[in-house]
């Protein structure tokens, strides 16, 4: 009997197929990223660094977030606003950022925010805080240090 | 008693007749690997490579030994002068600028080696500068090495940070 009368089904040559797979794959784990890299762009407030103030306006309050070890606290130059609470080294960053918004309302320079962070926390709170402000709708974020007050201990 | 196959050939004449055993039956026949399963397992990996494939790919290469913040950040780095901070040096590359050690004792927020390497380093873009720093850096470092580059004339940063997924 021949082989065509048995009704075999010829087998799908995959060859030419597996060659492919061996050039494709070897050129796309070369270009394959797992990491994506980006950047936060800010700068230092205009009457840091330098030790000289220009002019004899008085400075405009700009919104300010205190980044502390145990609290998070929105101020505009002297005045408290609000104060948020951080618990296991852990920022509530969308009550932070509710609480941003609804302050960022009633100042003239909305789209321009301090966050004044202490000597001892960590880089990665302070990541935390700028990405919650840029999430609050302010394009310019300007990093500075924040001294304890002498005063109050705070 | 082996069975005894005739051929064409033993059909003329004087063409002795050729007798195969089962053994060298199966010694002609082709092995064929079975290479479904592995055609399965390249079309996954074809799959999970195109997934993660990048035109762009990384301009930058964070250093190996420090942990990058997470940040929801998409802005896309762009090649400037870059400084790492990692957990006991201040770095550039493989040069090591200052160590943790050498400027902290002191209370002044400016670091000379670091304001001296930025003096004979400068790129196209002049007030740019790139951080790379560790997660769990103490803010008090970044801060001295940021008063330093802006001394230095360094007024403009970016902090690189991994994506948020």
């Amino acid at each position: 009997m021949q082989p065509s009368q048995t009704g075999d089904v010829p087998d799908l040559d995959v060859t030419p197929v597996m060659n492919l797979l061996v050039i494709l794959i070897p050129f796309l784990v070369s270009m394959a990223v797992f990491t994506r890299l980006a950047v936060l762009e800010f700068s230092l407030p205009s009457n840091i660094g330098s030790g000289t103030s220009v002019g004899n306006e008085k400075p405009e309050p700009k919104l300010t977030v205190v980044v502390a070890d145990a609290f998070c606290s929105i101020t505009l130059g002297e005045t408290m606003l609000d104060s948020i609470p951080i618990v296991n080294n852990s920022i509530e960053t969308e009550r932070l950022r509710e609480r941003l918004t609804l302050h960022r309302a009633s100042v003239t320079r909305a789209d321009e925010i301090i966050v004044a962070v202490r000597n001892n926390v960590e880089f990665e709170q302070v990541v935390r805080v700028m990405d919650t402000c840029k999430n609050a709708g302010f394009t310019k974020i300007g990093l500075s240090n924040a001294t304890e007050n002498p005063h109050t201990g705070v | 008693m082996q069975p005894r196959i005739r051929t064409p050939a033993c059909k003329k004449e004087g063409v002795p007749m050729l007798s195969l055993s089962r053994n060298k039956n199966m010694s002609n026949a082709v092995m064929k690997p079975q290479i479904t399963s592995l055609i399965d397992v390249m079309t996954i990996l074809l799959v999970f490579l195109m997934k993660s494939f990048s035109v762009e790919g990384n301009i930058i290469t964070p250093a190996s030994d420090l942990t990058l913040p997470l940040s929801a950040s998409r802005t896309a780095p762009q090649p400037v002068t870059t400084i790492e901070i990692t957990e006991s040096a201040v770095r550039s590359g493989d040069e090591v600028i200052a160590t943790h050690d050498s400027y902290r004792k002191n209370d002044s927020l400016f670091i000379p080696s670091l304001a001296l390497w930025l003096s004979q380093h400068e790129s196209f873009r002049k007030n740019e500068i790139m951080l790379q720093a560790d997660k769990h850096l103490p803010f008090d470092i970044l801060k001295r090495v940021m008063f330093t580059c802006s001394k230095s004339g360094r007024n403009d940063f970016t902090i690189l940070v991994q994506q948020e997924e």
